[in-house]
């Protein structure tokens, strides 16, 4: 027989500490007034960004009636767009958005590893690659060079070629690829 | 029964025995390291099946998904921590165990419940599937739109997001299928003049984005975590004291787990939680869960298995995805030019059986790679991070690259992982967002093409008694917990007064 409520479920424990009772810095957050300032920010970011997309879809081509096949094409985004903006509001008010701890260091090292990543795959995307991924991994904290060598070296090439020579694919040409494309 | 038959066959090809050999062992690894889960692997194989033929294309990435929901099993065990959200449930009892000095036991019941549930799914979705695209081959296109709508309904109870805040991503998923040339029309949407932007955002480099680069950021968030596996000697297979405890549990979860996994959008994550919860409550030694019993070993595991074969189920009859696994496997399907949907049972039968035969295979793999090399696997997750995710990171991009050989799908996967961390970081889940892409286009189109069967009265949708049952189902799934909630807080308060 049934001896107990669904509720009794516990909440399984993901072994990931809470950073916010760890870290000074992150307690201080808590107390903070930008989370307010993350509550409002981001369904306002929605609401813009809706209310962007809305417009634009006021400039797309109306077609005559023989030709619309039952809806016109800005019919289903704006039906969309209305549904998201009223969503949003009803978040700000039953289900605000709440942030338990401060975006890391470390991520936002990643993100601009990212930018420079993008820039540089206009040299060779597979150099880019390896400055990448070293760069990542040393950020990290990986000091083994063996390991930086593994992961700037061996997996981009070993990629690579799997890519060109089992799947045919063809990278575009940089500084790198042109030396095995001639 | 030729098809059943045919597709039997087709596993004696020792090329894809092969593939679903190595995809196994793959599977178990992604499914073995914290932060990759079965949902990450196929999109990330996604790419790597570009040139293969659609039977094993679609094989490894079913068998990635099976083998990966039952290796979360391992980290869970032995490390507390579950390699795959599905396998949270697990650790419950799972560590306790290992704690104990049992982790061969716990991981045996873990591979056996696992396999049992798999199989027990896989028999459920050739019986189901064909008769569910039967049922669904006289759909109209309202009672399409209606069933698409209820399975973008049902996307308010997945992830790891509030109900508003998965709609609210599933509706951005849908908006950027709307990006690109509209199927009914040819008018241009969202495409500011750009050449890329006319054929729309690709599912593949935004699922390897929400998926992959996005848990990147995330796993940058916690390098600072520790993990120490507990040694064992060797897995055990369950003694006849633990199958006599545990086979009603399998038995009960392995059914919970396929109901879950053919709702639409619901996953292996809910299944394990329900399949525990039941295993507890029908305990008779329920104080013992949390503290190291094998019944809850065997729920979990039993329940997030059976999903998988569950959620196959109206993916492929309906084109409907099970589980967010399941949606990166329609994309695939669709990457290969495949028609899931009813008419996948009568004009690609002999595909479909092919993949329903394979994913039992794969089930039977992982009984024996889970038995032999689960102490092997085990060290996977000792894999520094800072190896494993620049490594991740390349072969996202490169599998970004590789679908259409476009730079831009590069961007877009870079751009979907920065937004979907944002995303996820703000209480949204990404996997309405691939989910929302995935069934957009198709909701628009069967929303037109029902309102030209209409002749434009949509309100006469209401008078189509199918159409009708999937647009009640819709309401109660939006409102039901909400309207239930209410109804349970207005009744407390008397209960209490009464007593």
């Amino acid at each position: 027989m049934p001896q107990h409520s669904r509720q009794d479920l516990a909440k399984p424990d993901l072994a990931k500490p809470d950073l916010a009772q760890q870290d000074p810095a992150q307690q201080e957050l808590v107390k903070g007034d930008w989370r307010r300032f993350e509550r409002w920010f981001i369904p306002g970011l929605i609401i813009v960004f809706c209310m962007v997309a809305f417009w634009l879809t006021t400039t797309f081509k109306t077609m005559p009636p023989i030709l619309k096949r039952g809806i016109q094409p800005s019919d289903f985004p704006q039906l969309l767009l209305g549904l998201l903006v009223l969503l949003t509001l009803f978040m700000v008010w039953k289900d605000p958005i709440r942030v338990k701890e401060r975006m890391h260091r470390s991520t936002w090292g990643t993100i601009l590893l990212f930018v420079v990543f993008a820039a540089t795959t206009a040299v060779d995307l597979f150099l880019a690659l390896a400055i990448f991924a070293v760069a990542m991994a040393a950020y990290w904290g990986e000091r083994r060079a063996p390991m930086l060598a593994l992961v700037g070296l061996v997996i981009p090439v070993g990629i690579f070629f799997v890519f060109d020579q089992v799947f045919e694919i063809r990278f575009p040409r940089g500084l790198l690829t042109n030396l095995w494309y001639g | 029964m030729d098809p059943l038959i045919n597709g039997l066959i087709s596993l004696a090809d020792p090329y894809l025995l092969s593939l679903l050999l190595i995809a196994t062992i793959g599977g178990v690894v992604i499914g073995a390291l914290p932060g990759l889960n079965a949902t990450t692997g196929a999109a990330l194989l996604l790419p790597f099946t570009l040139t293969m033929e659609p039977v094993p294309a679609i094989a490894t990435m079913t068998a990635i998904y099976c083998s990966a929901t039952f290796a979360g099993a391992i980290t869970a065990i032995l490390i507390n921590t579950p390699g795959t959200a599905a396998s949270a449930t697990t650790c419950l009892d799972g560590y306790p165990l290992a704690r104990r000095g049992e982790a061969g036991r716990a991981l045996g019941m873990a591979v056996v419940s696992s396999t049992f549930g798999g199989i027990f799914s896989v028999l459920c979705l050739m019986l189901a599937a064909p008769l569910l695209a039967r049922a669904a081959y006289n759909f109209s296109p309202p009672e399409y739109f209606a069933l698409t709508l209820f399975g973008l309904s049902m996307l308010a109870s997945i992830g790891d997001g509030s109900a508003l805040k998965n709609l609210i991503a599933g509706g951005l998923g849908i908006l950027i299928a709307m990006i690109g040339v509209d199927n009914l029309t040819s008018v241009e949407r969202f495409t500011f003049g750009s050449y890329e932007l006319y054929e729309g955002i690709g599912f593949v480099p935004v699922m390897i984005g929400v998926f992959g680069i996005s848990e990147l950021l995330v796993q940058s968030q916690q390098l600072h975590v520790k993990r120490e596996a507990i040694r064992m000697k060797s897995v055990e297979l369950p003694g006849r004291a633990d199958y006599k405890k545990t086979w009603r549990t399998i038995l009960r979860s392995s059914g919970i787990g396929t109901f879950i996994g053919i709702l639409p959008a619901e996953g292996a994550t809910v299944a394990s939680m329900i399949g525990y919860n039941e295993a507890k409550r029908w305990s008779r030694n329920p104080e013992e869960f949390g503290k190291g019993a094998i019944e809850g070993v065997a729920g979990s595991e039993a329940a997030n298995n059976a999903a998988t074969g569950g959620a196959m189920v109206p993916t492929l009859a309906l084109g409907i995805p099970g589980s967010a696994t399941a949606a990166v496997i329609l994309a695939g399907l669709m990457v290969h030019g495949l028609r899931p949907g009813p008419a996948m049972f009568t004009e690609q039968a002999d595909f479909a059986y092919a993949i329903f035969w394979s994913m039992m295979l794969v089930n039977i793999l992982f009984l024996i790679i889970g038995l032999r090399g689960a102490k092997i696997f085990a060290r996977v997750t000792l894999i520094p991070v800072q190896v494993l995710w620049p490594s991740v990171f390349v072969f996202s991009i490169v599998g970004a690259y590789a679908l259409d050989q476009s730079m831009f799908d590069v961007w877009v996967a870079l751009g979907s992982g920065v937004i979907g961390y944002f995303m996820r970081r703000y209480g949204f889940s990404v996997v309405p967002l691939a989910i929302g892409l995935i069934l957009g286009g198709m909701l628009e189109q069967r929303l037109g093409q029902s309102m030209v069967m209409l002749d434009e009265k949509w309100w006469l949708m209401f008078t189509r008694p199918l159409t009708l049952l999937f647009l009640v189902l819709t309401a109660l799934a939006l409102f039901g917990p909400a309207v239930w909630g209410r109804l349970v807080k207005r009744r407390a308060p008397l209960e209490s007064s009464g007593e």
